[in-house]
């Protein structure tokens, strides 16, 4: 195998502090599969947009088949062969799948009619030579996640790009979907394309690569043939020290009933199906309850009635003996913390500063935030709250002036763990709150949640990673089409039959 | 007999301007341009063909002069909305106001007159006689003897919708609108579709004006246009950018304006002229009435 891409020395600051990339030198083979890990802001992915053009390096060189190269925009980087698929997929929803690949090198005909007839051919002739069971005509729209992301790499299929570039290519799929995809990707490889995969999920970069770089804080750690490490060596490598994957929650007992949710029953207004039905349970100070189950069981539901965004049709919620069941959800803030999945919508907002986002939900319960009766905010004092939550939880940030979404995804988490956390709530909501972390972050976020339960609040943690939930909590309740189907003591218990039960309900006892 | 006739001919006469204007607006429509500026772009086309015919003598230079008239709002606005990235509702408001003031300071500088020009001198567009067809009964009296923009208007509509959905340009505008980074990333610039579609609209927005002061009418007065612009872009947005949905609201308003005319007979003209503005309010409601209803079954 002979060197296709050659990066020498590449160092990337982002001013006035932040160095991204410091003297980072990689080597890519032809035809091989390449993963980069490394944890939130490792500089995995501002590698990658260097090479594909998208942002200048301040020094170092790029070498592509022995050539000094520099890409000025992503355009460039396609004519010299090289496609990258965004984590975000950019498509044109209204289009079809052949309109979204042909778009900017269409077959015309007279007066520039485009020839759809070719069209559809030149597609449908690359869809069969990759075997990627796509129909042209159909709207992208219409098509799954898992689909939409097979027409970005088709796009760059028919621009002729040999050397893809994939960025945490699996974080948007189900776990059914991910085989699929990596059949595609190693079958591209045989076809000769060289392969570089951005990803933080240890199993999958050990399951699909053929060597693996590892970065630590914009520098390379190692390149490594994949047949010669485990996962936990690369998750030394990543965070720099031990990783422990064992169960972390210490049994102390638990104290009062915290949370006491009664019958809480909801339907759909649409289906008429039931979608919550007779949901009871309690949380007791110093406990960690989680909620297992596939997607789509009633998760969602059941966090839209207990933060109060949704009416239930019947059944009460109590904090500490208060029936918070019609409360507003102000009034249901001052006892519960809540972390949403959903940090671009729910969680945060991503276009107001961080400072802004961190003092949200604070401003209205404490009065420290407001000057002159609550009607002026207290920006000095928010000013000092946002530096805080920032050493406490090590978060990566330019200036807490900056907006939301200049933040990588685990930093954004970092930003609202910290303000929910520091809310004096006596129960706190986590739904999926390690989604989209690396390793090191979901060890800090767990050891935080430890810390919770020590500090006798009552934990509630919905969460779609099993290892995650066996990992820090003391009970586990399996979520079935919208029913409570058991109510599992941790250590009782284990993986295989919460596994089962999450699938097929109580029914196979 | 003859009521009707005058009404279809009414109807087509107040339908062309709108037809165009509101055609250059669904080209900057699909190109994600929330564009304005039709009001003004037809204004200043609309003065400058009078000025071109006026001078040169000849309506074939009035109406090139309206069309680069128009291209002036049009290459100010690429230059503020697109090169610049200030916002575009800004830079349309400002170039609406901007071309009020220019003509009208024109007008008075040039023609020395306050309120309207109008001379003999001023050749107008011809119309388009044809003699076959003219003793045709009741169709004749239609086909026969429209001007020549009208029938530009009605090309127009069918290249613009042969263009839109057929074309390889069609696919890269309507992409700039749907989503401009995809598009760039695709390896086309979609400044560039978007200063194009800007261009057209000027060129459709021109020839609306050399139909309002050289076709409709042989003058120019001050705000000749009247709101066509924003009647225009109603028609747009209530047909989500359809040429040939366009073409069947702008006859909806040109017929509510030729009945403002007949009804004048009868009733205070103050109360006829807002006929196609209560027609646009009418249209308005029937269509949101209709998009709620498809929300409420989704």
């Amino acid at each position: 195998m002979s060197e296709l891409i050659e990066i020498r020395n590449l160092v990337k600051i982002f001013p006035p502090n932040v160095i991204a990339l410091n003297d980072v030198s990689v080597y890519f083979h032809e035809g091989e599969i390449h993963a980069l890990i490394g944890e939130n802001g490792a500089g995995k992915s501002t590698l990658m947009k260097i090479l594909y053009g998208m942002q200048p390096a301040d020094s170092g060189q790029i070498l592509i088949n022995g050539k000094t190269v520099q890409f000025a925009n992503p355009g460039e980087a396609i004519a010299a062969r090289i496609g990258m698929v965004h984590q975000e997929i950019l498509l044109i929803n209204e289009y079809t799948v052949w309109e979204n690949v042909v778009l900017g090198m269409e077959p015309v005909g007279l007066f520039h009619r485009i020839d759809r007839d070719k069209a559809r051919q030149q597609v449908r002739t690359k869809i069969d030579e990759f075997q990627f069971n796509l129909d042209p005509d159909a709207r992208v729209a219409d098509l799954s996640v898992a689909a939409r992301q097979k027409v970005e790499i088709l796009k760059l299929l028919f621009r002729n790009v040999s050397i893809l570039i994939l960025d945490e290519p699996t974080a948007v799929l189900t776990p059914q979907e991910i085989p699929q995809l990596f059949d595609e990707l190693r079958r591209l490889r045989d076809d000769g394309h060289t392969i570089l995969f951005i990803s933080h999920h240890l199993d999958e970069v050990i399951e699909l690569s053929d060597r693996i770089t590892v970065l630590r804080k914009g520098q390379k750690v190692a390149t490594i043939d994949t047949k010669d490490v485990t996962e936990k060596m690369l998750a030394e490598m990543m965070v720099g020290r031990e990783v422990i994957f064992d169960k972390i929650k210490d049994g102390i007992p638990p104290g009062v009933a915290v949370l006491d949710c009664q019958n809480i029953s909801l339907r759909s207004p649409i289906t008429n199906k039931m979608l919550l039905q007779n949901i009871s349970f309690q949380v007791h100070a110093s406990e960690i309850v989680g909620i297992a189950g596939v997607e789509g069981n009633g998760q969602l539901e059941l966090v839209e009635v207990m933060m109060g965004l949704r009416a239930a049709d019947q059944g009460s919620l109590k904090i500490n003996g208060s029936d918070l069941s019609g409360s507003s959800i102000l009034e249901r803030r001052k006892f519960m913390a809540f972390v949403s999945q959903d940090r671009s919508r729910m969680g945060a907002c991503l276009t107001a500063s961080i400072k802004e986002n961190v003092i949200m939900t604070h401003h209205k319960l404490n009065s420290a935030f407001t000057k002159s009766a609550g009607f002026i905010l207290d920006f000095a004092h928010a000013a000092s709250f946002a530096e805080q939550i920032r050493k406490t939880f090590d978060v990566q940030l330019n200036s807490i002036e900056d907006e939301m979404r200049s933040l990588s995804g685990g930093n954004q988490q970092k930003v609202i763990l910290g303000r929910e956390l520091s809310l004096d709530a006596p129960f706190v909501l986590l739904d999926q709150p390690t989604r989209g972390l690396d390793v090191g972050s979901i060890e800090y976020v767990h050891h935080q949640i430890i810390q919770m339960s020590h500090d006798n609040r009552a934990i509630l943690l919905i969460s779609a990673d099993l290892e995650e939930l066996f990992r820090i909590t003391d009970r586990i309740l399996v979520l079935h089409r919208g029913e409570i189907v058991a109510d599992l003591v941790t250590d009782d218990t284990n993986i295989t039959e919460v596994g089962y039960l999450m699938l097929e309900g109580a029914d196979h006892a | 007999m003859n009521v009707i006739i005058g009404l279809i001919n009414g109807m087509i006469s107040s339908a062309t301007p709108l037809l165009l204007s509101a055609l250059g607006g669904s080209l900057t429509f699909y190109a994600g341009i929330f564009n304005i500026a039709m009001e003004g772009m037809m204004l200043s086309g609309a003065f400058f063909a009078v000025l071109g015919s006026y001078f040169l003598h000849s309506w074939v230079a009035g109406i090139i002069c309206g069309i680069l008239g128009a291209l002036l709002m049009a290459l100010i606005f690429i230059l503020f909305s697109i090169v610049l990235k200030v916002d575009e509702f800004v830079t349309g408001v400002g170039l609406n106001m901007f071309s009020l003031g220019l003509t009208t300071y024109l007008l008075r500088q040039i023609f020395s007159v306050k309120g309207a020009f109008t001379n003999p001198g001023i050749v107008s567009v011809p119309r388009i006689h044809l003699p076959f067809l003219e003793s045709i009964p009741f169709l004749g009296k239609i086909i026969s003897g429209q001007n020549l923009i009208v029938w530009l208007a009605l090309i127009a509509t069918i290249v613009c919708n042969f263009v839109v959905f057929r074309t390889q340009f069609g696919l890269r505008l309507r992409a700039a609108g749907y989503n401009r980074t995809c598009l760039d990333t695709s390896g086309v610039s979609s400044n560039r579709i978007q200063a194009i579609s800007l261009i057209i609209c000027a060129v459709l927005c021109g020839l609306a004006g050399s139909f309002l002061s050289l076709g409709y009418v042989t003058l120019f007065s001050e705000n000749m246009s009247a709101g066509r612009g924003w009647i225009s872009l109603a028609a747009v947005i209530l047909v989500s950018g359809k040429p040939l949905g366009i073409a069947l609201v702008s006859l909806i308003f040109g017929l509510a304006d030729g009945l403002g005319l007949y009804l004048q007979a009868s009733l205070p003209s103050q109360f006829t002229a807002m006929l196609p503005y209560v027609a646009t309010l009418i249209a308005l409601f029937f269509y949101s009435m209709k998009s709620i209803n498809t929300k409420v079954e989704i």
